[in-house]
Order: C-alpha cells, then structure tokens, then sequence
C-alpha cells in the first residue's frame, strides 16, 4: 500500500465526527480488479459462458475440448471429442478407472464361482471392490463386517433394526454360492403365518409350543407343556411349525425357516427377558401375530449389474466368512 | 474513545433501537446455542434422543434462523434505526411503524423456528418458513422500507452517509429476493408449491441464498461497519471514491453469482461458468470494504492495545476479507469440485459469519449499549475476554473443517489400483468424527464468549438509564 494519505476529507460532515479522505483509489486494488475481468473473459473463451438465444457460446474451438471413449447402445466403443461440458468431464476423468476395473469385472464374470477364491489376484481385486460396494449397499443393515443385528421389536412385529449375521455359518436363506446370489438379486420376504400354519392355535396350545420352542435351545421351561407343544410343532394339522423348521427345529432354508436350537433370536428377544414367563410371552406374542416382512431383505437385482453381484456374492461367501 | 455528547431528550427515536438491541442478545444465545447442539449431534448421534423435534433435519433451520434473522437481522434493525437518524439529524419516520417492524420481526423469527420443528418446511434453505410466515415477513419488510426511505428523504444533512447506501441496498435487494423465491401456490396453511421448477427452482433458491449472504449477511453488515468503524476509531473513512466504486461494483456483481452454489449438478454448463467468473471478479469490490476499513482504522494503530471494541472490528474485517477470498475461490468449478457438499463449505460459512458478521456485530454493539442508556461498559476486562474467546472459538470451529472438508472430498474422489472407489461412505463419515468434535468444542467457547457478553451487558443497561437519552 504505496498510497499515502492526503488528508483532504471531502468536507461533510456527520453525526459531529464522521468524515471521509478524498484518496484515489488504490492502484494495486484497481489493477487487481482489472486482473480478475481479464481472468474471467479468459475463463469465458475456455467454457461454455454466455447464452445466445436457444444456445449458448461454447468457448473457443480446440482450446479446452475433451476427448473421451463413449459405449453406443449396441456396445461399441466410440471416440469422442466435444467442448467442455460436465459430462465429457465425467467420462474422461472415470474411463480409465472404469477401463481397469471392466478387465477385473469381465473376469469375474468369465470365472466360476468356486475358481474365483482360488485366484488370489482375483480375490484381491474382489475385496477391494466388495468393501466398497457392501458399505454403500449392504452396511447399513449388516453393518462394515457383517456382524448383523439381531433381536427385532417383538411388540410392534415390525421390521426393526434387524439383520442377519453375514460373517457366522448359520445361514436363514441359505449359505452356497446360488443360494446368496438369489438372496441378493431378488430380496427376501420374510413369512410365518399367524397361530399356527392352519392359523387355529389355542391359546393353550400357543403356549405348550411357546414351552416346546424355549426347550430347544435350553431355556427354562415347562417340561409337560413343552411336550404337548412338542406335538402340535410336528402335527401339520395343528402347528405344522416343522414345514419350514424342519423336524429337528434347525430349520429348512429354502422356506427361509429359522433355526430354533441355535440360541440366535433374530426377531424375537428371548435373551433380554427376565424370567421365564416373559419369555412364554414375547414367544406367545410372535406366535399370535405371525410374521409378514416384505422384503426386510430388499432386491438388488434392479440397483446392481449381474457382474457386482456376483462380486457381491463372493466377497459375502468367502470373504466375510461362513459361506457353504 | 471516541465521546460522543449525550443526546438530548426526544430527538431520536431509541426506544425501537433498544429493542432490537436486546433480542440481537437473545436470539444470538437461543441461535448458537441450537447451533453448537447440533453440532454435538452430528458428533454423538445418540443425542438427537429419538425425539423427532430434536433431531438435526429440523434443529438446523432453527439455528440458522435464529442467528441469521434473529441475531443478524435485529442486530441490523437495531444499528441500521440508531444510523439513519444520526447520520440524518432526524426522528425516525413514523414510529409507530417501527414498532410494528420489532414485534412483526421477532414473530416472524418464533413463527419460523415453531414451523422448523414441527416438520412444516418449504425446504428452500434459508427460507424454510410457510406461506403465511412468507406474507408477514414480506408486510414487515415492506414496513421497514417505508421508515428507513421515509427517515432518509426527511434528512436535514444534504448528503447521504455511506452506510445508508448500504442499508438501502440491503433493504431492496432483500425485497426482492424473498418476494420473488417465495413465489408459491398454497394448498393448504402450512404448505405450498413453488412456482418455479426443476433446474429453475433450484437457480431461484440459490438466487435467494446466496444473495441472502450477499445483502443480507455482506451489505448491511459493510453499512454497519462504514458507521462504527470511525466511529470508534474517530478518524474519517479512508477514501470517499472507494466506498462509491466498491459499493456500486459489489451490488452489481452479487446477483449473478448465485448459481455457483449449484456447480457440477444439472444446471446448463453457461450458467455454472458466469457464475464462477463473476463470483470472481466479485473479489475486489468485495475488499474494498475491507480495504477502507482497515485503511481507516490504519491511523488509529495505538488503540489496539487500548480499545478492546477496535480488537473486534479489526479481527472481523480480517474475516471479511479471508471469506471472501475463499469464496471466489471456491467458485472456480475446479477447486468446487473437491470443496462441494464437504464440511469445507460449512467452515468457510463459519468463518463469514462468525468472523465477519458476529465480531462486527459485536464491536458495534459494544459502541452502541453504553449509548443507547446512557451509561459507561461494566467491564471492559470482559470484553477482552469476549474477544479471545471468539477469536479462539471461531479457529477451533474453521481449522478441523477445513481438514475434514478437504479430506472428505479427496477420499469421495479416491480410486484404487483396480479402479475401484477406494473408500465406501461411512469410512469418511467415521474419519470425520474427530474433528466434528473439535467443531462442537469451537462453537462452544464461542458461545461461551457470547453468555459472557450478555453478563457484562445486563449489567451494564441495569447501571444505565434511559430517560435521559430516550
């Protein structure tokens, strides 16, 4: 600031004190100023600027072109050069990262799935893009490693904050490769029906099989209720629980039947209830109501290409563990 | 210190001026108050409670809100009255109306923050309020318009001080931008459609936004400035022809920078580029203001020791022209597309408006209070306490955002060696805990400072008293 002040005011006076200095402008600040519209008229000859009536100047010819690969409809690549616009920017800038990971995508499209796990380079390449892909997709139910929720709200039989465990053995849809792949593309549903598979449980009878459920993974019970419940679990014509429990109560995947004898309540929150009697209740209570989730386990198929589901599948089967 | 001779009795119209001075108070506690809870929320989610009215979503209008509108607005209601009839040697015009402009104003400000957090939202930032709040805010400001116009065409000085084109400026261009971004349809009394759509009414909203920043949070505030800046200092404005071009320049060229808040989305690529170049030739009209208040202050030097009032106008104006370095900057569509949607932008906001426009604020109503009853500060030790407080809180605020903002765009953007995005969102979100903490920590001394304030003040008007200067 070379100016120096003249001490000429421009001789107002207000409010008894205020005054103003007659000083010229500052120069560097006028200078500057100029800069920055000659900044601009240069930003404007590089860009797309200035509207002309339905159109609008696309800057000068050549000077900030870009030049991308595009993909027609029917596959083809394409060499492209346009004026400056986002979307050629976006294309250039991810083609090459979209080029090197196509290579990894396309092979583990080409691989079988059991091959894949024995490729290391490929295997790494599919943690890299699984972690990505299953924190932006899945995390937020499973959770980063997997680990699940477990114990939804028994009272409201609703679709709590509820998820499976990705990274234990026990799989409620079924843990091999086409099992999970289905899983994921198509959602899943999950249905019990209420009071029975016949829907004319008893009140008693809800809570001899509310005894017979408790008693098959070691929680207190009453021993004679728990055998007549034990009955009405295996007649079809009562109960009919076995149908997707399965006999033994370890549950048939393909109806996406839970085990009962595995100590893991997913829905219903057996653990946290004090006594036995409140755990009869909060059986009884998911007993009466049934289960209705659609699709708690919501389809990818329509958000995700085959290929990252595939990608999907594999980085849930072999890398967070626990795949058959 | 400047003296200033008492003013005999009547002649100016305080009475509206200590209004709004007071709720600047209020609103500044309730505004950064809100404000530094949800920062803490975004830290510690738990602490949205699970009670809906609390949560971030509905908290966040209030709070800016209540700082801009509420601290801001009646910090410029209160010093833009005490202004206009000083510099204009006349009783406001039409007192009556200037109260209907206080209590109008501050049921505009509870009207807002009631809507914000029982869910009814336009979801236009920074004018989320509903039809009806619309209409009174545009009656309101109408009213004011007629006092300060009607104050100034009654003027008994030939000239027309500075600070008043700035006021002016600020009161018709706000006009404007509410009347013309709250274009809606109503379809029932707490909602309505925009007129606008798509593409348009995204570039209308930020028309509005960012002129809001510009009129309401830059203009106004640079008349505030242009009063107490010599005021304080008691030297005149350094350059006359300065303040005519800077000003001129600056009203000009803000309406056309808006569009810059929408870079890099589905806007025509044109009106993203005039966008960014007029935001950037808008950086020396905009350091004008900060050029000839420093200039000002410049001779005064020695009272920086002394005047702890001169600390906060010197700070701020430092501020001043940081943020408004930053934002050109911000503007160019390459450094946008690291800063936009990250934590930079909400630092670089703080370092407007809590450096700038809050400091200011604050000297000017360190000047004004003492005035305005008559009276002589409490402390002046606690000023200083005050000013450290701000200062130190503002640098804990924008310091861990600029690094978590920079951060989190570097890792949005990261690719690996097998062309996969490196990081999935919840890996920045889980980065950015720590200095989220560190911004709640900063809003908090800042907050603190301004309890501190409040204490020294409340003293201060009890020792005072207002007949002899009403």
């Amino acid at each position: 600031m070379a100016q120096q002040s003249n001490n000429q005011t421009t001789g107002h006076v207000w409010d008894d004190d205020l005054q103003e200095f007659t000083n010229p402008l500052p120069r560097w600040w006028l200078w500057a100023f100029y800069l920055t519209i000659i900044f601009s008229v240069v930003y404007w000859l590089m860009y797309p600027a200035w509207p002309l009536g339905s159109s609008y100047t696309k800057g000068v010819n050549g000077v900030n072109s870009i030049t991308y690969v595009a993909t027609t409809k029917d596959g083809q690549q394409v060499e492209k050069t346009t004026h400056w616009n986002t979307r050629a920017e976006l294309m250039k800038e991810t083609n090459a990262a979209a080029g090197v990971q196509k290579q990894w995508l396309d092979q583990v499209a080409a691989t079988a799935y059991g091959d894949i796990a024995k490729n290391p380079d490929l295997m790494q390449f599919v943690n890299s893009a699984g972690k990505t892909l299953f924190a932006d997709n899945c995390a937020a139910c499973h959770q980063v490693g997997g680990a699940g929720h477990e114990a939804g709200n028994p009272q409201t039989n609703q679709v709590g904050f509820f998820a499976p465990n990705l990274a234990d053995d026990y799989w409620q849809w079924g843990g091999t490769y086409d099992e999970i792949s289905a899983t994921i593309t198509g959602g899943r549903t999950g249905f019990m029906p209420a009071k029975g598979l016949a829907g004319a449980l008893t009140d008693e009878q809800i809570t001899n099989v509310a005894n017979y459920v408790l008693s098959l993974s070691g929680e207190p019970h009453d021993a004679d209720k728990a055998k007549l419940g034990d009955e009405i679990f295996h007649n079809p014509a009562e109960g009919g629980c076995l149908t997707c429990h399965s006999a033994d109560g370890k549950g048939v995947p393909s109806m996406g039947g839970l085990n009962l004898t595995d100590k893991v309540w997913q829905w219903v929150d057996v653990p946290g209830q004090a006594d036995a009697a409140a755990k009869v209740d909060v059986l009884r209570a998911a007993i009466i109501g049934g289960f209705n989730h659609v699709e708690a386990m919501p389809k990818w198929g329509t958000r995700l290409k085959p290929e990252q589901i595939k990608l999907l599948t594999v980085y849930v089967h072999d890398s967070l563990g626990g795949g058959k | 210190m400047a003296t200033t001779n008492v003013v005999t009795g009547g002649q100016y119209n305080y009475d509206v001026v200590r209004k709004f001075t007071i709720m600047t108070l209020v609103w500044g506690v309730v505004g950064m108050l809100v404000g530094v809870y949800i920062a803490s929320e975004l830290a510690y989610p738990f602490l949205n409670l699970d009670i809906p009215y609390i949560t971030f979503g509905r908290l966040r209008p209030v709070h800016t809100g209540a700082v801009i509108f509420g601290f801001g607005g009646s910090a410029l209601f209160a010093t833009s009255y005490y202004i206009v009839q000083r510099t204009c040697q006349t009783r406001l015009f039409c007192s009556g109306l200037a109260s209907f402009t206080f209590w109008g104003w501050q049921l505009i400000i509870v009207l807002a923050a009631l809507g914000d957090v029982l869910g009814f939202s336009q979801g236009r930032e920074y004018a989320e309020m509903a039809w009806p709040t619309d209409l009174l805010i545009a009656v309101v400001w109408v009213s004011y318009a007629v006092v300060y116009i009607g104050t100034v065409m009654k003027r008994k000085e030939p000239h027309i001080y500075v600070a008043n084109w700035f006021y002016l400026a600020f009161i018709l261009a706000t006009a404007l931008l509410h009347i013309f971004n709250n274009l809606a349809v109503p379809f029932s009394l707490t909602g309505s459609y925009s007129l606008f759509s798509g593409a348009q009414d995204a570039m209308t909203q930020w028309w509005y936004g960012h002129n809001a920043v510009g009129f309401f949070l830059t203009a106004a505030f640079l008349g505030m400035m242009y009063y107490f800046v010599p005021k304080q200092a008691g030297r005149p404005i350094y350059s006359y022809r300065l303040s005519i071009i800077h000003f001129w320049a600056l009203i000009f060229l803000y309406m056309w920078a808006g569009t810059h808040h929408l870079h890099w989305t589905a806007i025509p690529d044109w009106t993203s580029t005039l966008a960014a170049t007029f935001s950037i030739m808008l950086l020396l009209p905009s350091w004008g203001g900060m050029i000839n208040g420093i200039m000002t202050l410049s001779g005064a030097w020695d009272k920086l020791r002394t005047d702890p009032i001169i600390r906060f106008m010197i700070v701020s104006l430092s501020f001043y022209g940081m943020s408004t370095f930053e934002g050109p900057m911000m503007s160019l569509k390459d450094v946008n597309a690291l800063s936009h949607y990250t934590d930079w932008t909400i630092g670089h906001v703080h370092s407007g408006a809590l450096g700038w426009v809050a400091m200011i604020s604050f000297g000017a109503l360190y000047h004004l209070i003492p005035r305005l009853w008559n009276t002589r500060i409490h402390s002046e030790k606690l000023i200083n306490v005050h000013f450290w407080l701000a200062t130190i809180g503002i640098l804990l605020y924008i310091v861990p955002m600029w690094i978590s903002g920079i951060m989190q765009g570097l890792m949005w953007r990261a690719f690996d060696d097998f062309g996969n995005l490196q990081y999935g969102f919840i890996e920045t979100v889980i980065e950015m805990h720590r200095y989220y903490v560190f911004r709640a920590l900063g809003g908090g001394v800042f907050l603190l400072g301004m309890v501190v304030m409040c204490y020294n003040m409340i003293v201060t008007i009890r020792s005072g008293n207002t007949r002899a200067a009403a």
